[in-house]
């Protein structure tokens, strides 16, 4: 499915495969040494943000537990700076900067939403605050120059696939590709999350558009699918035995979730497994200016891929292997639309969704 | 010394009227210049700020244009010419009859049952009310998730099981689920009003029905109910508006069911780009209807029902009911599980469980879910602590607030007191999620930049929680003889003397049991918060809200079983000091 990516995209994708080949051998830096390594412009970093003693990060990238997870390890790192994790899904925390930005009050320190859309419309109102890391120029190639401007930087990846529950299906016989998540045979089945509220879902609903047009959705609307919020939601739906099929599963929170013993699986598609790279930036008129910069070197930092991979999400650095066993983008074939394609098409797709699911 | 105050309260309610007769004339050109005349203006200035303002400014910002302020219908066009947004509406509809049915269906004959007849297990039976009533809607959801998903739902497992079927018969994902669920949790209000009512009708009727030859049954139905119509009206309204205003737990059903609520559509007129004014627009009928609906209870429930006209003078007897009455009984257990005893269970197993799917057993059982929510997550602590302390704080102001007014009102120290009474009681027609849009418009942007901060949350619960403050607080006021303070004055002591030595510990108790009956709502209101927090101002209504998106339900439950704990506690205190039933007695 390279058809739907960009040429300076797939360009990008052949870098960062051979990038996170590399990364496949490096070792771990353990990072208890790392304190001692602080560079000069982390410690200006810490110093400025210890005056200012927290910071606020609206989060989408990943599942509570993930996020508190990093949340917990940077206020380990730097002492004396609270960090509030709020995680939702993308747009509802769009929805709550939105709110801010018409009440003129900024909460939000460092946005991490997954619809890219939200980015591009930040930077385009001049919302969002310019700032190069450090880390920004050592992470995988792939992840490096998503903005060229320097607002915003990708600091989380994940891949969009599907899931079983494998006591109630044989993964052989589970669909093997998207399209077959409208055969009959799954009527009142199938788990998916909603573009409305995930970003995940949103870039996965604008690439099943683009590949199959929006027949797709329809014929899907008529398997009676039962839609949740976030994309999480699809693997408690398969635990509890709710839903048989999760058309939209995580490939990070599935895995985390079938490690702890649950009966699931994750399918591949044969058609591609979407591609999302999810980006963070600083808000402008920030209450935290340097707690935000410090937290943006954190989310590109070994410290951070660290949490990722112990979570199985993919690690931003070359210097941290990913977890063992699991397949990550370079595994699979991943498909992904343009920039312009997911910032106008997300909007889009939730209006249509909202014509064709009812909610 | 209480005892005499009442006994005398007639009188003194007489003299009263002399006294302040008597002081308007031999000062009353002073008193137009004298300190009430601040007080009064400053009490209203509050009662603006907190009550007409932003509902003044949610009116007036339904016919604006975004970004000019410009007159416009443009809101209301968006808002109502749109297929599923009318929908909506007619969803909305549909639960708040549906709630109300189902209510009265539910309510009604416990109520009878209590307060009539025989039936054993009255205690315990009022004790589960009680507990449907400080239940959160939005736990009630999650509980009936776990009882009625349909496939994975404890009830369908069981059918299934059962029945050898392999599909479950119960959709909690749907209408009829979602009017369950409501229901569940304010048929309360229902058997309130019913239960009070009927403790005022005398056995006479009955007996005069069944001396000419009526059986039980009829009786009940063609004499006692129709007695006490008007109450049941009364409850079932009630029943409805609350319905209505619901967020929480429509938009934990009603997105997986496919289907929008006024509230939820509201909700997504606050997604980007946020849409103020076509949300206001879109909720002028919630408002408007509320306001309908509150009127024709009023009017309704003035006429006390006919019971008041046999008063409590004559007799009372309960009425054998024979074997009927573990037919009774059966209903009120039945009611009881339905509300309190199965989602309750369902919902600690999974506060507990390391899966709930995974059921009763000890190799489930961790306390993992409170351990993350108390020490990993990073915002549960503060969340806990912002939850009971915005609800203290507002229980506090809302309480000093109406007590203040009720005692200006009731001593009438200030002219037009009762527009002061009458703003205290206004957000009554208010909808939760309709007064924090205004709050938002209103208070949120500069000058006062209050959005995201605690105090913008205080203020909108005290507005929302007035009335219920008011009420109680002028009912406390109204049962303090006057004679005592004018005794303090006449031996030289102020108004502030009087009111600190002698008013004040005699409300002690009632200004407790209303502080309660704020503190509750107030510590688990989702809808008048939903708009006006931010990530230092976080409640656990909300992040109970923001967790439901992963639908982590073991954590879910864990941080409800606090909430729920927390209100318990409360609720037990109030209890021990005030009596079994002053919940239930008070807060409609």
């Amino acid at each position: 499915m390279t058809c739907i990516l960009t040429t300076s995209r797939r360009d990008i994708l052949k870098g960062g495969t051979a990038a996170l080949t590399l990364g496949l051998g490096a070792t771990v830096a353990p990072w208890s040494v790392r304190a001692a390594e602080m560079t000069s412009h982390e410690k200006d970093l810490y110093e400025a943000a210890k005056k200012e003693s927290e910071l606020t990060w609206y989060t989408a990238h990943s599942d509570d537990v993930t996020a508190q997870a990093l949340g917990r390890k940077f206020q380990q790192l730097y002492p004396g700076i609270r960090v509030n994790v709020v995680r939702t899904t993308a747009q509802v925390a769009f929805q709550r900067v939105s709110q801010e930005l018409k009440a003129g009050a900024m909460q939000v320190d460092v946005l991490s939403s997954t619809d890219i859309g939200h980015y591009v419309y930040l930077k385009e109102k001049n919302l969002l605050e310019k700032f190069v890391p450090e880390n920004a120029g050592k992470v995988f190639d792939i992840y490096k120059g998503y903005d060229p401007d320097g607002f915003y930087y990708v600091t989380s990846a994940g891949l969009i696939g599907m899931a079983c529950n494998t006591s109630k299906v044989k993964l052989a016989d589970a669909p093997g590709n998207w399209t077959g998540l409208i055969d009959a045979k799954w009527k009142d089945q199938i788990a998916l999350g909603h573009p409305g509220f995930s970003g995940y879902v949103g870039t996965w609903t604008v690439t099943l558009r683009k590949l199959y047009g929006w027949q797709f959705f329809e014929k899907l609307a008529k398997n009676g699918p039962r839609v949740g919020r976030s994309i999480n939601d699809t693997v408690t739906l398969l635990n509890s035995g709710e839903s048989t099929i999760a058309g939209t599963a995580a490939n990070n929170s599935t895995v985390e979730s079938m490690r702890k013993g649950n009966p699931l699986a994750m399918i591949y598609p044969t058609d591609g497994t979407v591609l999302i790279l999810a980006p963070s930036g600083i808000m402008k008129g920030a209450k935290h200016p340097a707690g935000a910069r410090l937290f943006m070197e954190y989310l590109m930092s070994v410290d951070a891929s660290q949490i990722w991979v112990e979570h199985f999400n993919e690690s931003m650095r070359p210097e941290v292997s990913p977890p063992s066993g699991v397949k990550s983008a370079k595994d699979v074939k991943p498909i992904r639309p343009t920039v312009e394609e997911i910032s106008k098409g997300i909007p889009e797709v939730i209006k249509q969704w909202r014509d064709t699911f009812g909610v | 010394m209480p005892g005499r105050a009442v006994d005398r309260e007639d009188r003194a309610a007489m003299s009263n009227d002399s006294i302040a007769l008597r002081s308007a004339a031999e000062w009353g050109p002073l008193r137009r210049l004298d300190p009430s005349m601040a007080l009064w203006l400053l009490m209203i200035a509050v009662l603006v700020f907190l009550v007409a303002s932003p509902t003044a400014r949610l009116l007036v910002s339904s016919f604006q244009e975004p970004e000019t302020g410009h007159f416009t219908l443009a809101n209301y066009r968006d808002a109502y010419f749109n297929l599923r947004h009318l929908t909506a509406l007619g969803n909305s509809l549909e639960l708040g009859v549906g709630v109300a049915l189902m209510a009265g269906l539910f309510g009604v004959p416990i109520a009878w049952a209590i307060s009539r007849t025989d039936m054993p297990l009255k205690g315990f039976i009022r004790l589960m009310v009680l507990g449907a009533f400080i239940t959160p809607p939005y736990l009630a959801a999650i509980g009936w998730i776990l009882l009625a998903g349909p496939n994975s739902g404890w009830l369908n497992k069981l059918w299934m099981i059962l029945s050898g079927e392999v599909h479950g018969v119960f959709n909690v994902y749907s209408m009829p689920g979602l009017i369950l669920v409501v229901s569940v949790t304010s048929f309360p209000y229902v058997f309130v009003l019913t239960n009070s009512a009927l403790d005022l009708v005398s056995s006479e009727m009955e007996d005069a029905a069944q001396v000419l030859g009526a059986g039980k049954l009829r009786t009940a139905l063609r004499v006692t109910l129709p007695l006490v119509l008007p109450a049941i009206l009364g409850g079932l309204i009630i029943s409805f508006l609350e319905s209505i205003a619901l967020f929480g737990a429509p938009a934990l059903i009603g997105l997986p069911a496919r289907f929008n609520v006024v509230s939820t559509q509201l909700w997504q007129f606050f997604e980007y780009p946020v849409r103020v004014e076509t949300a206001a627009a879109f909720a002028m009928p919630l408002l408007i209807i509320t306001v309908l609906m509150f009127w024709l209870q009023r009017s309704v429930l003035g006429r006390k029902g006919y019971a008041a006209v046999t008063g409590k003078g004559g007799e009372r007897r309960m009425i054998q009911l024979g074997a009927w009455r573990w037919v009774m009984l059966a209903h009120a257990l039945l009611v009881c599980s339905l509300s309190v005893l199965l989602p309750m269970t369902v919902l600690l197993q999974a506060a507990f469980a390391k899966a709930w799917g995974r059921g009763f057993s000890f190799d489930n059982l961790t306390f993992e879910n409170f351990r993350y929510l108390l020490f990993e997550q990073t915002q549960a602590q503060q969340t806990i602590i912002n939850t009971f302390l915005y609800a203290g704080v507002t229980a506090f102001a809302a309480i000093a607030l109406s007590l203040a007014i009720a005692y200006v009102v009731n001593r009438r120290l200030v002219p037009w007191s009762n527009v002061l009474a009458f703003l205290c009681v206004a957000p009554f027609v208010i909808p939760g999620i309709v007064l924090a849009i205004g709050f938002y418009a209103a208070y949120a942007p500069p000058p006062l930049a209050l959005y995201g901060t605690g105090t913008i949350l205080v203020l909108a619960f005290i507005t929302r929680f007035l009335p219920i403050a008011y009420t109680s607080s002028a009912a406390s006021i109204r049962s303090i003889n006057p004679e005592m303070e004018e005794a303090v004055r006449i031996l030289g002591g102020g108004r502030l003397l009087a009111i600190r030595k002698v008013l004040a510990p005699l409300l002690k108790k009632s200004l407790a049991g209303a502080w309660i009956l704020v503190f509750i709502p107030a510590a688990r209101e989702l809808s008048a918060a939903i708009f006006l927090v931010g990530p230092n101002s976080r409640v656990i209504s909300v992040m109970l809200f923001d967790l439901s998106e992963e639908g982590n339900f073991e954590v879910l439950a864990a941080l409800g079983t606090i909430l729920l704990l927390v209100t318990l506690v409360i609720a037990a205190i109030g209890f021990r000091i005030i009596g079994r039933d002053f919940m239930l007695r008070r807060s409609v």
